[in-house]
């Protein structure tokens, strides 16, 4: 066994240029893996915790028949003890704010914006002493005040939202919503302030507005759309979500808890798929390995044909011949492995300290990711370890099928090789 | 004892069928000294492949020691090789990673014989050869007479039964060839091992004391001297 080791290292110092290169394509195939697997973990995580923040909190509560219809905003479907609940959920401990969410047409005025006009939005009526308990809106202001409780006419904007329709804090906007009843209501907003949200689904279509003042104009009597809820991030959301659905039934309450996952279903059907391509970037890396290897480990088998014929002459047995070039294949991978790792970690650790801007194309290209600019990485031990043992392993796979044709060669056919 | 019964060699070339050997038979006892020789494509490098048990035979039977080696599977005459045959070789084949002690001690590890018994051994065999103070050089670094002194130690370091040597001075000079044969010699007068050389060269064949002669896969000649 000493021999067969001594035999494979020393071997692997023979043609030192082309165990360089094919190590040298390993480690560039790995830390491309490893970088681009940092890029999606972090991407998704980041995604994660901005859908959460902006987007659907941790668990969301609505009256049942708005869960069906949820894509039409029914105004009907509302919970309509807000505070019952809201005292419920405080009592043990889970922070949470009521929302209003509707849909309005709003109307532009060529005074400020230049040219009259109108289009659909979304319009989500919150209460600003509890909302930053939730989400973290609060964080994101850039120009402007944030809203203040019972703000009359004060109406928050997406910066991006704001960019396309060059709207300005100070300016006048019209909503003509349908209110709880049937009627239509006009209310005459002025943004008071611009949010910069760092996901951008929201920053592209964001309106906020006092809840109070909302469900004043639209009929809503104290009744909300939604509730809100905050819960711990260690937290198993399942094990939470049906404490809280217990609590909700135990108080005869007729709502339903939904969490984040449900809530973002689409987003996370979208970021398995992108797993998927992870797995293809795993693919190609292994190719590139695959080819590299097995060209090395088919020069050594014809270059040292003749060797091949004298050891098993002399009596080496075939799974000994075959561990040692398996051995070689593996140093090689080993030296692949170890700087692909090392470079992994270099391109890692920018990665994760200072991230690629992506903001220029994010701007107006919907990924599917709630990141607004900087994508950044994050560190994953479980695909290092994966990286250095697949840097290995395919080596001695791939090596498998040389030596073993190798071997089948009838002994003084090696010989007479030239 | 060797004992080669009516053995017959075909190889497959294109559409044709050419008769390496053809029904040879021959006896070979223990310690001799014995050359093979003939023209090329006489069938001398067959038989010394089938006696070294890396060809097969299409007829015939082959003996070594009472042992029916024709018979053998492929593992069990790995086996034997390892443990009965010796080999050198025309072009030395050895392994250029390794230095002269290690592409000699590696016969003795395949054999599992014990580190230390494999270090004495070894450097044994390398003095006897005329290669002391060279153990940890390179074959790159050693001339063609060196490199088959190498070979000649790695065939004899397990001290087989047998050695059988593809024509060992083919790449030496006449006077490098002359001391490998003396060297060969030696070895053959003081261990009892059988020798069988294939060869062209007319001093190989001086040497030997017994000459056997091919000629288109049949033994025209066999002279004891």
């Amino acid at each position: 066994m000493k021999f067969i080791i001594t035999l494979a290292f020393k071997n692997l110092s023979r043609y030192k240029r082309r165990t360089s290169i094919t190590a040298v394509a390993i480690a560039v195939g790995l830390m491309m893996y490893l970088l681009v697997d940092s890029i999606l973990i972090g991407a998704e995580n980041e995604s994660m915790r901005n859908l959460r923040w902006y987007e659907t909190a941790s668990a969301r509560i609505h009256a049942p028949s708005y869960w069906e219809d949820r894509m039409l905003f029914p105004m009907e479907s509302s919970i309509e003890n807000p505070d019952a609940v809201l005292a419920l959920l405080d009592e043990n401990g889970w922070k949470a704010t009521a929302r209003t969410v509707f849909t309005a047409d709003m109307i532009l005025y060529s005074e400020d914006f230049g040219e009259d006009g109108n289009m659909n939005v979304l319009v989500t009526a919150i209460d600003p002493e509890t909302d930053n308990d939730v989400f973290h809106f609060s964080d994101t202001l850039i120009d402007g005040r944030f809203l203040e409780k019972g703000d009359e006419n004060g109406i928050l904007i997406g910066s991006w939202f704001a960019e396309d329709i060059n709207a300005k804090v100070g300016y006048w906007i019209t909503l003509v919503a349908r209110g709880n009843g049937g009627f239509y209501e006009a209310m005459d907003m002025q943004i008071v302030g611009i949010l910069n949200c760092p996901n951008p689904n929201v920053n592209r279509t964001l309106l906020m507005m006092d809840k109070d003042t909302a469900g004043y104009y639209l009929g809503m009597n104290q009744a909300v759309t939604e509730i809100d809820v905050l819960l711990p991030e260690h937290e198993d959301i399942d094990v939470e979500m049906a404490k809280i659905q217990a609590k909700i039934e135990a108080s005869h309450l007729d709502l339903e808890v939904h969490s984040w996952k449900e809530l973002a279903k689409d987003y996370l059907a979208i970021a398995e798929a992108k797993r998927g391509g992870t797995s293809m970037i795993l693919f190609l890396v292994f190719i590139i390995a695959a080819v590299g290897i097995s060209n090395t480990m088919l020069m050594a088998m014809y270059e040292r044909t003749r060797e091949l014929g004298m050891m098993r002459a002399m009596g080496m047995s075939d799974n000994n011949i075959r561990l040692a070039f398996l051995i070689e294949a593996g140093g090689i991978g080993f030296i692949g492995a170890v700087f692909g790792i090392v470079l992994g970690l270099l391109a890692n650790l920018y990665m994760v300290n200072v991230g690629i801007d992506f903001g220029w194309m994010m701007r107006d290209l919907d990924m599917g990711y709630r990141i607004q600019s900087v994508f950044r990485g994050a560190w994953s031990m479980s695909s290092f370890i994966e990286a250095f043992v697949a840097g290995i392993g395919l080596s001695m796979i791939v090596a498998w099928i040389p030596i073993s044709r190798a071997l089948k060669m009838d002994i003084p056919s090696c010989l007479r090789h030239q | 004892m060797i004992k080669v019964d009516k053995v017959s060699r075909n190889y497959i070339a294109g559409e044709s069928v050419v008769k390496a050997l053809k029904k040879v038979s021959l006896e070979v006892g223990d310690g001799e000294f014995m050359s093979i020789a003939g023209p090329s494509g006489s069938g001398k490098t067959t038989l010394l492949n089938l006696i070294g048990c890396i060809d097969s035979l299409d007829e015939g039977e082959i003996l070594i020691n009472g042992q029916q080696v024709t018979k053998m599977n492929k593992k069990e005459k790995t086996e034997f090789r390892r443990n009965n045959l010796g080999f050198i070789f025309q072009t030395y084949n050895l392994i250029p990673v390794l230095s002269a002690y290690e592409n000699v001690a590696f016969v003795l590890s395949i054999l599992n014989v014990p580190e230390q018994e494999i270090r004495e051994r070894t450097y044994a065999v390398l003095k006897e050869v005329g290669l002391e103070g060279m153990e940890n050089r390179r074959p790159s670094r050693l001339s063609g007479g060196q490199q088959q002194r190498i070979a000649i130690a790695r065939a004899l370091v397990k001290n087989p039964q047998i050695i059988l040597a593809d024509e060992p001075t083919a790449n030496l000079d006449s006077k490098t060839g002359e001391e490998i044969l003396k060297l060969m010699k030696k070895m053959n007068e003081k261990y009892h091992t059988t020798f069988i050389f294939s060869t062209h060269d007319q001093m190989v064949m001086d040497y030997a004391s017994r000459l056997v002669l091919l000629h288109d896969g049949n033994i025209v000649s066999d002279e004891r001297r």
